[in-house]
């Protein structure tokens, strides 16, 4: 048998050098945005028991969950997210915390992608939840937070804000069998946009097809309330349409119309949510790299009534981008031990070197040569001899 | 600004899509004169072409490297995934059809039929609508041989005239759906450079409508 002994699993990578410095760099930045914003940090475990994500509303598909089974042979997954186990710590473990609760968590999620497509199977990701509160006030906290990380990681962004309940509700008023609303859904949720439409043709072309088909192609600033007025007539769809255009009047006030698009289409792949949806883009990266929205369903699998929203960041994108921009982490000087009796002092005037601001290095070569062309070959421009 | 890149199928595709870049009067002079050149610029700058195979078009506009897509609706739905599709463009018509041997009765009896397909997702699709179980194999090339061989019941392909099939003596029993060639975006593209697509599909659609 060939042992796979060099390479790593598929859609996963090695971090070296300055990749980890700009991983830190980027998660450093927006760790600063949550926690000005009084998030606190939670670390939930990387396995969970599959059955926390095989609920009817979690929207990860079984194929896609990295499966093993533990002692007693009850499946256990690798976090595919990270939203679902903090719900699950939440309904259980802060049964008596003051609420409204803010956290935030900085880890990776693993999903199975189909092979040979260049996709990450592990995803860094960094996100926040705020459970406890629904409302006007809520969401437009975690909306500016998700700009204000966005503002402080992308050179150019762009921000999209939708309502989940327009497209649900309109799918859920067709006149159709469950199964092909499912469907329709699922097709709506992967934006597979083509068979969306190969669905949608053998329907009775009514109002609401039309708009479900029209949906996907309305995005862009406040001339889309307008055609979307126009378009849909149920009373719970143009409820949720009135609540975004006042919450995007709201975020008007940021002055960054340019960045923040108001998209009818958007709807997020996990079933979970029920208001408000945005994602995030930023120049040079071909898939959204910010998501988030409402979810006070999610509670509903716990037996809790409990508002909840958030967003996750995924870092693997960003770093790669701030790998070009990140300084170099070279030590200044290298300190040379010339005998073995001189170790010591070496080592305590390397510390006393760091201590003074200096990036210095000890020398673990015992050869004088050795370190000399160790120094020079990395760049390290002075080279400190102990022991003369 | 970056000039907006798009990815075109090679052949026939990029002929037609080529033609009507240059009745919107944008030089395509560059994609003429080739040669072994690969990224073209068309327009003057304004857009880059790169040519492809089909399925490759595909794979570029959802990775976010080429902004724009020209690819056939039977591409689409054999590899859909994440993309917006922005326009009919009218040309490279043609029919997906499910067809078997002159003759030959595709749904009688309970047997499970094997299908021969070069669109295995097209054909499972098009069966579970019809709640039939049925095998697919996929096939590289020459789909009509393996009815003929007897590999297969029948097979599902495109069709343009029907005249392989014909010369073969193969008849088809239902036409599955209409292809004809689409653009494409990536869904990140659309969001930040929102005007300049804009801009260059209303054009399109004014022009192939």
């Amino acid at each position: 048998m060939k042992k796979n002994l060099k390479i790593t699993p598929e859609g996963t990578k090695d971090y070296l050098f300055k990749e980890c410095t700009a991983v830190d760099y980027v998660c450093k930045k927006i760790q600063k945005v949550f926690e000005n914003h009084q998030f606190h940090r939670v670390i939930t475990p990387a396995l969970e028991y599959y059955d926390l994500f095989a609920t009817e509303s979690s929207g990860i598909s079984a194929e896609s969950m990295f499966k093993t089974t533990d002692n007693n042979g009850r499946i256990v997954v690798v976090r595919p997210d990270s939203t679902l186990p903090i719900a699950r710590m939440v309904s259980t473990r802060m049964q008596n915390e003051v609420l409204p609760v803010r956290l935030y968590y900085n880890q990776a999620v693993y999903r199975n992608n189909p092979s040979l497509t260049g996709r990450s199977n592990e995803i860094m990701q960094m996100g926040i939840e705020l459970i406890g509160s629904k409302g006007k006030r809520a969401d437009l906290e975690i909306i500016t937070t998700a700009i204000q990380t966005l503002k402080a990681v992308c050179k150019d962004f762009r921000i999209e804000v939708g309502h989940s309940l327009l497209f649900t509700s309109l799918i859920d008023s067709l006149n159709v069998e469950s199964d092909l609303k499912e469907k329709i859904k699922d097709y709506i949720e992967s934006k597979n946009y083509a068979a969306l439409n190969f669905v949608l043709d053998k329907l009775v072309q009514n109002d609401t097809v039309k708009a479900i088909r029209t949906f996907p192609s309305l995005f862009g600033g406040e001339e889309v309330f307008e055609k979307a007025e126009k378009l849909i007539k149920l009373p719970k769809a143009l409820e949720a349409l009135a609540y975004l255009k006042s919450l995007y009047k709201d975020l008007c006030k940021l002055d960054m119309e340019d960045k923040i698009i108001v998209d009818l289409g958007l709807v997020q792949q996990n079933e979970y949510y029920s208001g408000i949806v945005f994602t995030g883009y930023t120049l040079g990266y071909g898939d959204a790299i910010l998501s988030g929205g409402r979810y006070d369903k999610i509670f509903g699998e716990f037996d809790i009534d409990l508002g909840a929203s958030g967003f996750a960041v995924n870092i693997n994108h960003l770093a790669e981008e701030a790998k070009y921009r990140s300084k170099s982490n070279l030590p200044e000087v290298l300190v040379f031990a010339k005998t073995d009796d001189d170790i010591m002092s070496a080592i305590l005037y390397t510390e006393q070197l760091v201590k003074d601001g200096v990036k210095a290095q000890f020398s673990d070569l015992s050869d004088e040569k050795e370190a000399r062309e160790f120094a020079e070959k990395l760049g390290i421009k002075k080279f400190k001899i102990i022991g003369d | 600004m970056n000039p907006i890149r798009i990815a075109l199928t090679k052949g026939r595709l990029e002929k037609s899509t080529i033609e009507l870049f240059e009745k919107l009067g944008y030089n395509c002079d560059e994609v003429h004169n080739k040669g072994r050149k690969l990224i073209l610029s068309v327009g003057g700058g304004k857009f880059e072409v790169v040519l492809a195979k089909a399925a490759d078009v595909i794979t570029y506009v959802e990775h976010g490297v080429c902004d724009l897509g020209v690819v056939g609706k039977d591409t689409i739905l054999e590899k859909g995934t994440s993309f917006y599709e922005l326009l009919d463009l009218g040309f490279g018509k043609c029919k997906f059809a499910l067809a078997c041997k002159n003759g030959y009765d595709f749904y009688h009896g309970y047997g499970a039929k094997t299908i021969a397909t070069k669109y295995p997702n097209v054909t499972r699709t098009f069966f579970e609508g019809k709640d039939m179980d049925v095998r697919v194999i996929k096939i590289e090339g020459s789909v009509e041989l393996a009815p003929l061989v007897g590999l297969s019941d029948g097979i599902v392909d495109i069709v343009e005239t029907g005249s392989t099939l014909e010369a073969n003596n193969l008849s088809v029993i239902e036409y599955v759906t209409d292809i004809s060639a689409r653009l494409i975006a990536n869904i990140a593209s659309l969001k930040l450079r929102k005007k300049e697509i804009e801009e260059l599909v209303s054009k399109m659609e004014a022009e192939v409508k």
